[in-house]
């Protein structure tokens, strides 16, 4: 790890700090990620070797953030003095995620919307990256804007923080006692369902796409009850006849029947073709939702130069 | 995070996504030995003959007395190759290849889920490394591969290239991928084959099977193979010829050896593990036997797998052609 000069930290993860540091032998700059996958009696744990070479193949994709490399570096325990051995995730730097860019454009000196040629390609380059995780067969589980990061000069967005889900369950609470966001939560999930696939992703990159357009979140509820009636409160109670089997979900009540708004209302400045893009990815039942690759040829991209990606 | 299940991370080796496809052509070098591997000194490479020939069959052993998938052992030896074709291991310290071997075989059943512990390995081979050691070596392992424990392997391209030769059959199917298997097998004990590329070994692998089941339809299906963009027809040529010579040699031998003893019959690699112990120097003479009773476990299942594949030929009416087209 001295290999690493640390300059600032970047963000606060679930597990740790993310510092942006220097190579000193390069000078590239790089975003250090501390994991919680110690080494050990067995060494390196075959859930980590297993996520962290997931994460070496997917990262291969433009769409994802890189992963240059993984360094281990000696922790002293605090209780016997050993040292233990704790990996870091070496990634490429950018700039920013994409809810600093977001909140910046809401408050400070310039609030201004979010240009609407941007937000195109940026929610392409998401679909982009979502569609590649997929093919591979893997969900990231954890879609929200502070997990995509930005090169703002460039444009380009990317997938960052593919959870190593399964090296550790994910926390109710991070590090820092902050709670996990629900506001990006599929409701399939929300109401307890345990099979759940690509669709809670999609779903996901829904609420991002409302998000981008309206400056704040779309449902940005407080608990998980919270949460579901925000999403009921704008797209209807789900019925059975929308949603086969929602009534029978783990966590299925009987909550106040609304009507669906109209979601046009929801998103003001968006124009037909991304309403109707953003009404199929919030589909409520996940078999009728977008699938990202199809999603990539919906007409709402038709205006977008799409060889420069 | 994966949505299939993670238990079996190692996709590449059955089903691949078809979207797929495109990258694993694009970064299948990264999961092969270094070129330079093959363009290395004649004294290195010699004597990585010899040093990867016993790496093999310890880990058939480990293979065995494990009851791991052929697979893991499939992937401890790709790691070991990439791994010596990107550092320099020497004569001058043989632990350090028993290491190399042992640490490759942890991480191949890690990878793969399968239950492993190190005294399965250990010990009867006159040498023991204590857990700490075997882990710091998995972490040299790791970094010199940068963390590409996902091997592109011959395997994840199989489905590809069999759905070019639209076959409705799905047992058809399913026996030229089985046999493909078994020779992708085989080969990847032979040096020679280092210098392909997965999925050049996956194509050959499928037209010599086809060879021996559909022989009617190998020029076509050998077109269509030829025809694909990602597809190199002077690597696959050579790698076919070679490929098909290594099964002929297997058959002959086996043919031979039911003709000639009444013993166990044999296949070439099996034949070659016994020459190699017999010339070799006789210090190991305990290597020596356990090897050879393995190697005839090797050559017995087999058999048997062969015997089953004859079988479901003659009974949907195919033939297995053991003459070869030189
Ligand atoms: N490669 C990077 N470049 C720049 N900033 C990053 C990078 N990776 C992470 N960050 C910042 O750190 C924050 C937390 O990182 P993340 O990978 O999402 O960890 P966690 O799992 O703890 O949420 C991100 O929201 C982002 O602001
Ligand atoms: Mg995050």
């Amino acid at each position: 790890m001295d290999n690493y000069e640390k300059l600032e930290k970047v963000g606060e993860g679930t597990y740790g700090k993310v510092y942006k540091a220097k190579d000193r032998s390069t000078g590239q700059l790089v975003a250090l990620k501390k994991t919680k996958l110690e080494m050990d009696e067995e060494g390196v744990p075959p859930t980590a070797l297993r996520e962290v070479s997931l994460l070496q193949m997917l990262s291969q994709s433009l769409y994802v953030v890189r992963l240059l490399c993984v360094e281990h570096a000696d922790k002293r325990n605090n209780t016997d003095g050993k040292p233990k051995p704790v990996l870091y995730l070496v990634f490429e730097y950018l700039d920013t995620d994409l809810k600093k860019y977001i909140d910046s454009h809401r408050k400070g000196p310039n609030p201004r919307p979010l240009s609407h040629t941007l937000i195109r390609s940026f929610l392409y380059q998401l679909c982009k990256g979502v569609a590649h995780c997929h093919s591979h067969g893997v969900l990231h589980r954890d879609l929200k804007p502070q997990n995509l990061l930005l090169d703002k000069d460039r444009g380009i967005l990317k997938i960052a923080d593919l959870g190593l889900g399964r090296a550790f369950t994910v926390p109710m609470k991070s590090y820092t006692h902050e709670i996990v966001t629900l506001w990006y939560r599929a409701p399939e999930v929300l109401l307890g369902s345990t099979h759940y696939s690509t669709g809670v992703d999609m779903w996901s990159v829904g609420c991002i796409f409302a998000e981008m357009v309206r400056r704040q979140a779309l449902f940005p509820g407080d608990s998980e009850f919270q949460q579901l009636l925000h999403i009921f409160r704008l797209l209807g109670t789900p019925t059975e006849k929308q949603w086969p089997g929602v009534t029978s979900l783990r966590d299925w009540h009987v909550y106040p029947q609304w009507e669906p708004q109209n979601l046009a209302r929801a998103v003001p400045s968006l124009g037909p073709d991304g309403v109707d893009l953003l009404s199929k990815m919030l589909k409520y039942d996940p078999a009728e939702r977008i699938s990202a690759k199809a999603a990539l040829d919906h007409p709402y991209f038709d205006s977008l130069d799409k060889s420069q990606f | 995070m994966e949505f299939d299940n993670i238990g079996k991370p190692l996709t590449s080796f059955q089903e691949h996504y078809p979207d797929t496809i495109p990258d694993l052509f694009a970064s299948e070098n990264d999961h092969m030995p270094s070129q330079s591997f093959s363009t290395s000194p004649s004294k290195t490479r010699d004597f990585y003959v010899s040093f990867r020939r016993e790496a093999i069959s310890l880990i058939f052993q480990a293979q065995f007395s494990c009851n791991f998938d052929p697979f893991v052992s499939y992937l401890a030896v790709n790691y070991m190759d990439r791994f010596v074709s990107k550092q320099e291991i020497t004569q001058e310290k043989p632990w350090l290849s028993k290491l190399l071997v042992v640490a490759s075989i942890s991480l191949a059943a890690k990878m793969s889920n399968s239950p492993f512990s190190l005294s399965h390995i250990q010990g009867e081979e006159g040498f023991n490394f204590d857990a700490q050691t075997v882990h710091k070596m998995e972490v040299l392992i790791l970094d010199t591969l940068s963390w590409r424990m996902r091997s592109i392997t011959p395997f994840s391209f199989l489905c590809f290239f069999v759905s070019l030769f639209e076959l409705n059959d799905p047992t058809l199917t399913q026996a030229l991928k089985d046999r493909a298997s078994e020779t992708i097998y085989s080969a990847h004990n032979e040096m020679k084959f280092l210098e392909f590329k997965p999925s050049i070994i996956a194509a050959s692998a499928i037209l010599s099977a086809s060879h021996e089941l559909f022989p009617l339809q190998f020029s076509s299906f050998k077109a269509s193979i030829s025809d694909c963009q990602y597809v190199d027809t002077e690597s696959l040529l050579k790698c076919l010829n070679l490929m098909q010579e290594m099964v002929m040699m297997q058959g002959y031998e086996s043919i031979l050896e039911t003709v000639s003893s009444s013993r166990t019959p044999m296949s070439v690699l099996d034949r070659h593990f016994m020459m190699t112990n017999s010339e070799s120097d006789n210090t190991c003479s305990n290597t020596t036997t356990t090897t050879t009773t393995d190697a005839i476990a090797v050559a017995e299942k087999r058999q048997i797998k062969r015997r089953k594949l004859s079988d479901f030929c003659s009974k949907s009416g195919f033939q297995i052609s053991q003459s070869n087209q030189w």
